[in-house]
This record gives structure tokens, C-alpha cells and sequence, in this order.
């Protein structure tokens, strides 16, 4: 069978059993160093490798003639009892035969000691079909063994007082310290994109401290992580301490190499030695921290005093202690954020409740509580109907607009359960950020409906932070070694400071969490919002149906006997019966009531028709529509023709052409009525809102639109009526002064406008004339 | 035709308001043309009345839209549906000036509408025309099963 091709670098190491004493590894292949077979232990304890079946020796680690008093070769082949003794060799069966030492090494017994050969814990697990056995000195000096159980347990105890998850690795650090005896422990914790940092440290108090140091990922190679995947503590109590091969380097019976991953004793590669050689560390101990299956951070003891051996037990106590902080460090972390929760998820309540309140979404930007009252931010935008609204420090509409148009195809978008996206760094995902990352290098948006692309946005602005890294982090430096280009791991751990830009703090699991809640809220009020519309729309048709029937009872059977009373009166006066002056004064009142009745009703029935009517939009043109309602008010009047002034052509309007004659014919009649001069003139005009023409009284609203007038040199107003000319019935003058009137005209004329989406106002000067404005402002489709 | 003597013209009146048919009959009189009244106050009453008529003589119809029962409305769909009576001219006489009223009769197949005016005097005079011009000017259908 082929091996690898041939134009591939092959490992020196290639077809034969690794030795990390022999073969150390290389810049190229640092990555692929067989971590988990390095052929080595540490050389101060030994390590058997029996056959399970009958506890044959099969491999020797080249050291035992000094800890086992004989030497690996003459160990071979031979049952374990040749090294241990038989009552051991007894234990150890009896223990392999209940225990579950399968990858989990377990504490088998102790050998007396012999000559002088300290005492040895023996240790034992199986793996790939082989028993390892590995003995270490106790490191027990005669005094009384400390109670571990207890130690442990009011350990755990105190950790489990942290409020915040600082609090709660600074205990750790402590802890530690105070079990192992090191010179330093580190909680050690890694960020998103693979590097560390020095969240917390315990140390003695004349080393310079590391807190808040950083790290480069490749620090710690991939292979390293892994393996603390699958063990939790790692001994290397002598840095500069022998290795010994394993003899011979692979098992007889297989021809594989052992592996190493759960041996306490596994020779370490020199990568790691080396580095801890760079930073005067003499030994060290390092334990996972995991966090669902991945590796969370490290607790990292170093000792600079020279070797530091941890006995089993110790570090038993200690694997323990490290279980615990991987379940509980996430418990630490869950309380510091549970209040930050509470309190976005209040806020955010207050602000749907607000908005439901308030009549609308935008009031989450311009309310008195603000989309920036609950999550950090320096801005947050919403895109709800068909417009930006802003709040706080934002990128400008023009660029919300495209923003917006590159996030609805953001593929997080389409997840159907929670559509978020988040970044601290916007620009690396989407240049154009570049040009605004002072106010948006931080981005957390969520979309509100897929319909009809609305959007809500938190921003956070770039800090240019400061990272505080142990050494140069792109200084990689390699010297040439007899098998390549060697890895020389960094030398310098001076301060290295390095300053990060486009980017923002980070949004925390909590934020994203109360983003995806309030999205929900937000959606629920739309969806009620749009309910409660529908329920409205029903009762409008319900009261519109009844302002039907109570129109035609006010026109009908309102109408009936007003016609009967007026035809009494009328017969018994031409009854010549009726005598007296009086009386035919009193019938003639009668039937001038019902008749006015009767026009009051008229106006009532053409107010309700006008006000529910649909409209007809077309583009008019003014002209012949100020033209046609001046020839209907002539038809009606007896008096010569009156002077009605156009000074320049009038636009065209989108407008409904009947009704806006009937607007027309209202303010034209109007003007010639409420007019006592011999000479009467009325002026039809507009003003463009581009015009600097004086507009008083105009409406805030209305100073994008055009303006029309008609304006007359009548009688005039009075300010303190400028509001109730414009009410149902409302007549400032007496019934028959100026020709009378229903007074519902400037009511009519109101409701037209208002159809028109417009506005009508009014100024005057009593005694010297009136000019009425208003507006048009529909658009197609309104 | 026999023309030995001519026989009044027939003049149907739905209308529930006893005024309103004072002035109608009033202005009938005043109208000089023979015409014989015959009333009834619900649309119900005006459609049996239409159905027990012999019909040798030229007829028309005043119908009121509101009356109590079967409404003028629906008489009117009724008349203008019934291949025995839709020839028969039907002038609406209603106080509504609704356009949806207007627009409902005359798709319904009334020969005119009219909205009674509260004036007195108007009223009656209007009623005079009407007679003076259904009776006077109008040519009116051939009637009933006449073999001349």
C-alpha cells in the first residue's frame, strides 16, 4: 500500500515510533507533533505498559533500575511481580479486575520504600488494550496526610458565594494557590477568536503580575486543546527535567505506539517546555476548564523556585476542584448577568407598553423611555413605516438605507426562531462601516417582520482599546535546527501594546438574549395592533351603517310632518276664516320655520353624504374648476355680476373635481355674501411653498404644500371667531342679516378639505376683508 | 276604443301620509282632468290593488318609497318585474332626495322621480303638473286586452 505521496515534507519521525526526546518538533509541524504518543515520561517517575490478560511487562520506561531497581530490558517479557512484588501484583489484578480504570487512571496502592527509593504511588488505567501503570514518588514527608475531602469541600463551599464571575475566578486562583502551594495560578480565559487573557491570578507577592495579560492564539498549539478535552489535569513538576524513552518504543504485540493522553507522566513536547523556559517558569501545572464540552479557559499554576512535584493526591483534590469551577463558573457568570437581564427585560417591557400606549413603535426613539434606556448603545434606529427613526448617536439616513438593504440578506436573518445579527467589528463584515465605525463598529439588529423589511438597530461606538499583550503577538521568531526551521517559542514576555480600532465592545449573551425577547414583544403588539385595527374598521362600518339609517330618518320621517304643518298653515291662512293681523302673522312664522327646518335638515344629509363619500382623484385643472363654481353662484344671484379676480392661472391639483367645486362655490358665495361695500371683489389665488409670499397662519403641517386663498374686501371677521365659523350651524350674524344661511357652508368646506388631506385656515380684518386658505394634499391612492 | 264616453283615467296612490294624500287629491281637483283616485298605504296594498284593477283605461302610479309593510321599493321591483303590470308609468313621489334612492328606482324601472317639496304651495303645483303632464302630454301604453 502506498504511503503518503512523495513531493509531501515528511515528519523526521516518518515510519518509525516517535520519540519527542529524539525528535522534538519543527515550525512546519508543530501543529501535527504527536502530542498524545510522545515515546516519553517525565524521567522522576516510571511507567510499565503490561498485557491485561496476564500482566506481562510488554514496555519499560528506561528509568526504572533507579525507581524499580531493574533495568527496562531485563523487565521485559517478565510478569509485573518481577518489578512490584507479587502481594502488589496481586492488588493490582484484584484492582483491574473491579475498577473502572478504563482512560481514567485511579490510585492502585503504595510501595514501600526501599533503600533509598522514596515511597511511590502506584497508578493504574487501561488503554488501547494495555494496562499503564505509573509510579511517582508520595512526596509525603512522615507528617500526618491533610484531610483533602475537607479541604475540597470547603472550597467548593466558598466558591459558591461569588456574585460575579470575576469574584468567582479569584477565589479559584486563591484556592488553588493555597492547595498546590505554587508560586502562581492563573484563571486563564479564552476569547472568541482563540487568544487569551489573564482574567484572574494568585501569586506570591514579589512576582510582577500578569492580570489582565493577553495572549496569541498560537500560544497554545491546536493539539494541546484538544487533549484538554479529554483529561482535566496536567503535571509538569520540572521544567528542565530529564524525559525517558519508553522501551522498546512500540508495543511488541501491536507495533503501535502508546498512547500517552491519560498518563500523569506524559514527556512533554519541547515546544511547551521551552516556552515555560522563556518566562523562568520551573515547573507547572495546568487544569481544564470546560464549558459545554469546550475548552473554556485553563487554571495555570507556575512555580519559579525550581521543581515543584504535586503529589497524585494533591492533584486528585485538584482535578476535582476543576470539575466543580466547569460547572460552576458558568453558575457565577448566569448571577452577575441575571440583574444586567432583569433590568433590560424591565425596561423593555415599559417600552412596548409605552408604545402600545402612545400609538405607535417610534415613540421606542422619541419617547420619554428609549430603545437606549435598555441595552448599552450609543444609538439604536428602527425602519417602521416605510421611514428611519433614530435615537442617540447613528450612521446617517443615507446610510442606514443601504445598511438596511445588506442585512435583509444577511443569512442570520433567516433563521425562523431568533433572526439576530451581532458583530463588534461591522467594517470587517461590511466596508462601508468603515466610514462611520466612530458612532457603529458595534452592530446588534434584529429584523421586526420579513414582510415588510422593518428593522430595530443598536449601534455602539469604536473604542480604540488597548491590549495589553505578554510579549509581541506577531513576532514568531525561528532559528534554523538540524531538522528545519525550528519553532523557537517567544522569548520576550515583555508588555506589548497594542491598540485595536473598528471595533466596539462586544454584546454580551444577555443583550443578544433581551434583543430576540423584545423583538417577540414588538411583534406580538403589531400583530394585537393589527387585530385591534380590524375590530375598529368593523365597528366604523357598524357606525357608518347607522349614520345611514339615522340620515334617512332625519331626511324621511323628519321631513313628513314638517311638510303637514306647513300645509296647515298655509290652508288656514288662505281661510278666510282665519281673521285678524295677528294670526296671519303667527302662520306666516309658522311656515318660514319649517321651511329653514327643512334647508337645516338638507345640510345635515349633505354634511354626513360628504364626509363618507369616496373621493375621485384626478389631476385638475383650477382654472375650470374656479370657472364652472363661478358661473353656479351667478345662476343664483339676482345682482349683477360680481368682480372675481384670478390674478395669474392656477395649477393643476390631484383632487376630486366636483367636490372641490363644491369648496369653491362655499368660500365664493361666502365672500360676496358677508360683503357690504357697493363695490365687491374677491381674489382667487395660491402661493408655492417655494414662494416667500407671507402664508399667515399657515400650519406647521402644511409648509411643503401649496397654498389657495379666496380672499375678499368684505365685513370681515373677528379673531375670537376664527375657529367657530368653521362649526356645524354656527352663524356669527343674525338669521336673515346677509341673506341668511343654514351656516353649515365653512363646515362642508372643512370636511372637503380634509378629504383632500388638507387644511383650511383663515386671517382677517373686520371691516376690510377675509382671505380663506387651505390645501390639497392627496396623493395617488389616498 | 268605443268613444261613446270617456272613462276617467285611473290615478294609483301609494302613500301612508294621510297630508300628503289630502294634497295630492287636492291637486288632482285643482287639475281639471278626470281622474279617478284609488289609494292604498303600503306598497303591499298598492300592488293588490294594481292586480284587482280591470285594466281598460290608462293608468299611473304615485308611488311613496317609505310606507309601512312591503315598501314602495319593493312594489316598484315587484310592478316593474311582473310582465302583466311593468307597462304600466311608475312616479316616484318620495320626501328622500338620497342619490342612492334616486339611483335604486330608476334602475329598478321607475318612470320618474320626484322629491316632495315642504312648501305647500310648491307641493301642490307639482302634483298639478304631474297630472297635467302624464294625462295631458304623455301618450300612454294601450291597455288591458282592447281588440280596436
Amino acid at each position: 500500500m502506498n504511503s503518503i505521496p512523495s513531493d509531501l515534507p515528511l515528519p523526521p519521525w516518518e515510519g518509525q515510533p516517535y520519540s519527542v526526546k529524539r525528535h522534538g518538533v519543527t515550525l512546519d509541524n508543530c501543529d501535527s507533533e504527536p502530542v498524545q504518543t510522545p515515546g516519553c515520561v517525565l524521567a522522576h517517575g516510571a511507567l510499565l505498559v503490561l498485557r491485561p490478560t496476564d500482566l506481562t511487562i510488554l514496555q519499560a520506561s528506561e528509568n526504572t533500575d533507579r525507581l524499580l531497581g531493574h533495568p527496562a530490558d531485563t523487565l521485559l517479557n517478565e510478569p509485573v511481580r518481577a518489578a512490584i512484588g507479587s502481594d502488589a501484583e496481586a492488588s493490582l489484578k484484584a484492582f483491574l479486575a473491579t475498577e473502572p480504570t478504563d482512560r481514567n487512571p485511579l490510585y492502585v496502592l503504595t510501595l514501600p520504600a526501599r533503600g533509598d527509593v522514596p515511597p511511590l504511588d502506584v497508578t493504574v488505567h487501561t488503554v488501547d488494550g494495555v494496562a499503564v501503570v505509573e509510579f511517582e514518588a508520595t512526596g509525603r514527608t512522615g507528617a500526618a496526610e491533610p484531610d483533602y475531602y475537607a479541604l475540597v469541600k470547603k472550597t467548593v463551599a466558598r466558591l459558591q458565594t461569588a456574585n460575579t464571575l470575576q469574584e468567582f475566578c479569584d477565589l479559584t486562583a486563591d484556592e488553588f494557590r493555597t492547595l498546590t502551594g505554587l508560586d502562581r495560578v492563573m484563571i486563564y480565559k479564552f476569547h472568541a477568536d482563540g487568544h487569551g487573557e489573564v482574567f484572574a491570578e494568585s501569586k506570591r507577592a514579589d512576582l510582577d503580575p500578569w492580570l489582565g495579560l493577553h495572549y496569541p492564539a498560537e500560544d497554545i498549539p491546536q493539539p494541546a486543546r484538544e487533549l484538554f478535552k479529554q483529561v482535566w489535569v496536567r503535571p509538569l513538576p520540572d521544567v528542565s527535567g530529564d524525559l525517558a524513552e519508553l522501551v522498546p518504543l512500540a508495543n511488541p504485540d501491536t507495533g503501535r505506539p502508546l498512547t500517552m493522553t491519560y498518563c500523569a507522566l506524559r514527556g512533554a513536547s519541547v515546544m511547551y517546555t521551552e516556552y515555560l523556559k522563556n518566562m523562568t517558569v520551573t515547573a507547572a501545572l495546568t487544569l481544564a476548564i470546560r464549558s459545554g464540552g469546550q475548552l473554556w479557559g485553563f487554571i495555570n499554576g507556575h512555580h519559579y523556585a525550581g521543581p515543584k512535584y504535586v503529589p497524585y493526591q494533591v492533584r486528585a483534590a485538584c482535578e476535582f476542584l476543576a470539575q466543580v469551577v466547569s460547572l460552576q463558573h458558568q453558575a457565577a457568570e448566569d448571577r452577575e448577568h441575571l440583574v444586567y437581564r432583569l433590568k433590560l427585560d424591565g425596561t423593555h417591557q415599559q417600552l412596548v407598553a409605552q408604545a402600545a400606549q402612545d400609538g405607535g413603535l417610534a415613540t421606542m426613539t422619541d419617547g420619554p423611555l428609549t430603545l437606549l434606556d435598555g441595552i448599552a448603545a450609543g444609538g439604536a434606529a428602527l425602519y417602521h413605516l416605510d421611514r428611519w427613526w433614530r435615537v442617540g448617536k447613528t450612521p446617517s439616513e443615507t446610510e442606514l438605507e443601504a445598511l438596511g438593504e445588506w442585512l435583509n440578506d444577511r443569512p442570520e436573518f433567516a433563521s425562523p426562531t431568533r433572526p439576530l445579527y451581532a458583530t463588534h467589528s461591522l467594517a470587517r463584515n461590511y466596508p462601508p462601516a468603515a466610514a462611520f465605525a466612530g458612532v457603529a463598529s458595534g452592530l446588534l439588529a434584529t429584523p421586526l417582520s420579513r414582510t415588510n423589511r422593518n428593522l430595530m438597530l443598536w449601534f455602539r461606538p469604536e473604542t480604540i482599546h488597548t491590549v495589553n499583550w505578554g510579549g509581541n503577538p506577531h513576532d514568531k521568531p525561528t532559528v534554523l535546527g538540524p531538522n528545519g526551521p525550528r519553532l523557537s517559542p517567544r522569548r520576550s514576555f515583555e508588555l506589548f501594546q497594542e491598540s485595536v480600532r473598528g471595533r466596539s465592545l462586544p454584546w454580551l449573551t444577555v443583550e443578544l438574549d433581551a434583543a430576540a425577547r423584545l423583538r417577540m414583544l414588538v411583534m406580538e403588539l403589531v400583530v394585537s395592533r393589527a387585530e385591534r385595527l380590524a375590530d375598529l374598521n368593523a365597528d366604523l362600518t357598524r357606525s357608518n351603517d347607522e349614520l345611514d339609517a339615522f340620515a334617512y330618518v332625519a331626511s324621511h320621517d323628519l321631513k313628513e310632518p314638517l311638510r303637514g304643518i306647513h300645509k296647515y298653515a298655509h290652508q288656514l291662512l288662505e281661510d278666510a276664516a282665519v281673521a285678524g293681523e295677528e294670526n296671519r302673522k303667527k302662520l306666516d312664522g309658522l311656515m318660514r320655520l319649517t321651511v329653514r327646518m327643512d334647508s337645516l335638515l338638507d345640510s345635515l344629509l349633505y354634511f354626513s353624504r360628504v364626509g363618507r363619500a369616496a373621493l375621485l382623484t384626478e389631476d385638475t385643472d383650477l382654472n375650470e374648476v374656479v370657472a364652472e363654481a363661478v358661473e353656479m353662484i351667478e345662476a343664483r344671484r339676482t345682482e349683477g355680476p360680481p368682480e372675481i379676480f384670478v390674478p395669474r392661472p392656477l395649477p393643476h391639483a390631484r383632487c376630486d373635481r366636483v367636490r372641490c367645486r363644491e369648496i369653491f362655490v362655499n368660500l365664493l358665495s361666502n365672500a360676496l355674501k358677508y360683503n357690504d361695500k357697493p363695490q365687491k371683489r374677491v381674489e382667487v389665488g395660491f402661493i408655492t411653498p417655494a414662494e416667500s409670499h407671507p402664508r399667515p397662519g399657515c400650519p406647521d403641517g402644511s409648509a411643503g404644500d401649496t397654498v389657495y386663498y379666496v380672499k375678499d374686501n368684505g365685513i370681515g371677521i373677528p379673531a375670537r371667531h376664527f375657529e367657530q365659523v368653521f362649526k356645524m350651524f354656527k352663524r356669527l350674524h343674525g338669521r336673515d342679516e346677509f341673506g341668511g344661511g343654514t351656516g353649515a357652508g365653512l363646515t362642508i368646506v372643512q370636511k372637503l378639505v380634509e378629504r383632500h388631506h388638507g387644511r383650511v385656515w383663515l386671517d382677517s380684518t373686520l371691516g376690510a376683508g377675509t382671505a380663506f386658505y387651505f390645501t390639497l394634499s392627496c396623493r395617488d391612492g389616498t | 276604443m268605443s268613444g261613446t264616453k270617456q272613462l276617467p283615467v285611473i290615478l294609483v296612490i301609494v302613500e301612508d301620509s294621510d297630508e300628503d294624500f289630502d294634497t295630492v287629491s287636492e291637486a288632482v281637483k285643482r287639475s281639471g282632468v278626470a281622474v279617478e283616485v284609488q289609494r292604498a298605504t303600503t306598497g303591499g296594498g298598492g300592488l293588490t290593488l294594481l292586480r284587482e284593477l280591470a285594466l281598460d283605461r290608462p293608468v299611473l302610479v304615485l308611488m311613496d318609497l317609505n310606507t309601512p309593510g312591503i315598501d314602495g321599493r319593493e312594489a316598484l321591483a315587484v310592478v316593474k318585474a311582473d310582465p302583466a303590470l311593468k307597462a304600466i308609468p311608475v312616479v316616484v313621489f318620495s320626501t328622500s332626495a338620497n342619490p342612492k334612492d334616486v339611483g335604486f328606482c330608476y334602475a329598478a324601472g321607475a318612470n320618474a322621480y320626484h322629491v316632495k317639496p315642504v312648501r305647500y304651495p310648491d307641493h301642490l303645483q307639482l302634483v298639478i303638473d304631474l297630472v297635467g303632464y302624464w294625462f295631458g302630454r304623455v301618450v300612454l301604453p294601450a291597455v288591458g286586452g282592447t281588440t280596436s
